[in-house]
């Protein structure tokens, strides 16, 4: 039983290390987005996307290695927590591809849509700020997990908005066809992060109704 | 014949006897299923025990299979034929993975040895008739007790759980509890069945030390649970989506109606009714149940005839040999 504690401890600590850096990537990917919509990205800031990424991956590993590393019985919840881990490192997956996509990118960003992505961004910046608080609510506080995941719901309609407006303007632009495709896929892959945040606040919420206090 | 030979024999069955019981021993299956240990934990759990509950209990119980059932008179052969009928047929059912209850296998076992020797007047069939009451309630009881004691451990505790580790705290109580009350169930139950297969060497009047006699029926009934009792824990625990705090819902009806039944001398069978608590379980959760469900309720069924074949068959040659 002993062990067993132990090793529920050091998921737990896993668990949180994880967040914490899934929050750090989704900061920097801001700051640099931020940036870049202000004509002033430093591709070299991405790097910091990248790496977060990259160290959610040796988290993620750890937390799997710990798991299964003497194949005990399972402590109550494991399997719960782990879908969830998988599915927040999607996240961070998304992320990271959106940043490389950004690292490559050869143009600035139209000015006349400059508003509207940035509202983009925030959105989504905001979806994962609230995913990363609903899995942290979930462990103490059904209720309050529960609220978070309307509250995600509303701001990846927010986002969802926002893409259409700007592919929407992007479409009737009469310029270069690569710029234009280029940048409708800058819009579309930063909302599937939000997309994606919001699919997990479903898995989340579904989870909270599976148990009895719903 | 020699007394050494006829004191091998007997305790030959009598291991038999207690490898069978220990083999059809689903008493471990909840620990299992709501993981609260793993396999192999709860198989040295048994094998402790299995021994513990043979030494301290076994000697003080004893009982006289078949008296009350049998209108013929009984003797060695007849009880030798009961108790090895009813092992070979725990053994099978083990085998295959599915519980079966003790007291129907003897039963079927007596009776064909009452057909055999008595034709129909043989056997008492008022007392089977009042048993077979019994073990047609004995399911239905576990099932409705289990399924309101769900209904109240939800109301009174679960519901009023948020987050997940409260969640876990309150399992992580359940499993304490949980395991006390198994380790319990399986202490006395080793004691009454390891009696029950030392009685026959006890009563062939030999000179055995009767506490390496317990010992090693107490070695013989874990070994059946740990070389043929895996299937059967198996099959029961996961005959629906277990927690400790559900294992708790079936478990302690099970444990208090047998009990009562127990004191007020009612045969109940503590297998079906935990199988049947099981499914009163998953219907208040309004959880499935597990696809081998139907083999079980075979087996149940099967049990009466299948025991009575094959006491008919082995009671000449065991006659013969006493």
């Amino acid at each position: 039983m002993k062990i067993l504690k132990e090793k529920k401890n050091l998921l737990m600590e896993i668990n949180k290390e994880f967040l914490t850096e899934t929050i750090a990537g989704i900061e920097a990917l801001h700051n640099a987005t931020s940036q870049f919509i202000n004509d002033k990205l430093n591709k070299n800031d991405l790097e910091n996307v990248i790496q977060s990424e990259k160290r959610c991956d040796r988290i993620k590993e750890r937390y799997v290695q710990v798991l299964f590393k003497d194949k005990r019985a399972l402590p109550f919840l494991v399997e719960d927590r782990y879908k969830i881990l998988m599915m927040v490192d999607q996240v961070n997956d998304k992320g990271e591809f959106f940043a490389r996509f950004l690292q490559v990118y050869p143009f600035k960003l139209y000015d006349d849509i400059k508003e509207s992505y940035k509202a983009l961004c925030d959105s989504c910046y905001n979806t994962v700020k609230e995913l990363i608080n609903c899995v942290t609510l979930i462990e103490t506080d059904f209720d309050g997990a529960y609220k978070v995941t309307f509250d995600i719901e509303s701001i990846r309609r927010d986002a969802r908005k926002a893409k259409f407006e700007l592919l929407d303007i992007l479409f009737k632009k009469k310029d270069d066809p690569t710029k234009i495709y280029l940048t409708s896929k800058l819009v579309t892959y930063i909302y599937e992060i939000a997309s994606w945040a919001e699919e997990t606040s479903d898995y989340l919420r579904g989870l909270i109704i599976k148990y009895p206090t719903r | 014949m020699e007394l050494v030979y006829i004191i091998t024999i007997f305790l030959v069955i009598s291991i038999i006897i207690s490898f069978g019981i220990g083999a059809n021993d689903e008493t471990m299956a909840t620990l299992y299923g709501s993981k609260t240990l793993r396999m192999k934990e709860l198989l040295i759990l048994a094998t402790i025990f299995a021994i513990l509950g043979a030494l301290i209990l076994g000697e003080g119980v004893s009982e006289t299979i078949g008296k009350n059932l049998l209108s013929v008179e009984v003797t060695t052969s007849i009880v030798l034929t009961i108790l090895i009928a009813t092992a070979i047929w725990l053994i099978v059912s083990s085998a295959l993975g599915l519980p079966i209850s003790t007291t129907h296998a003897t039963v079927g076992s007596i009776i064909g040895v009452g057909l055999l020797l008595g034709g129909g007047l043989g056997i008492n069939w008022l007392t089977i008739f009042e048993m077979g009451l019994w073990w047609i309630l004995s399911p239905v009881i576990g099932y409705i007790a289990t399924y309101f004691a769900y209904k109240a451990i939800h109301k009174v505790i679960i519901n009023r759980l948020s987050g997940f580790r409260s969640f876990e705290k309150t399992e992580k109580y359940f499993s304490y509890i949980l395991l006390g009350v198994i380790c319990w169930a399986a202490f006395s139950r080793a004691g009454n069945d390891c009696s029950n297969a030392v009685g026959i060497v006890v009563g062939a009047g030999a000179g055995i030390d009767i506490t390496l006699l317990l010992i090693i029926t107490g070695l013989s009934l874990a070994s059946g649970v740990v070389i043929l009792g895996r299937g059967v824990i198996k099959n029961v625990g996961t005959i629906t989506e277990l927690h400790p705090s559900t294992a708790f819902a079936s478990e302690i009806p099970t444990a208090v109606i047998l009990f009562f039944g127990t004191i007020l001398g009612i045969p109940l069978s503590g297998s079906h009714m935990l199988v049947a608590s099981l499914v009163g379980l998953a219907k208040a959760r309004r959880a499935p149940t597990s696809k081998g469900l139907w083999k079980i309720i075979l087996i149940w069924l099967i049990t009466f005839p299948a025991a009575a074949i094959l006491s008919i068959a082995i009671f000449f040659p065991i006659n013969m040999i006493m």
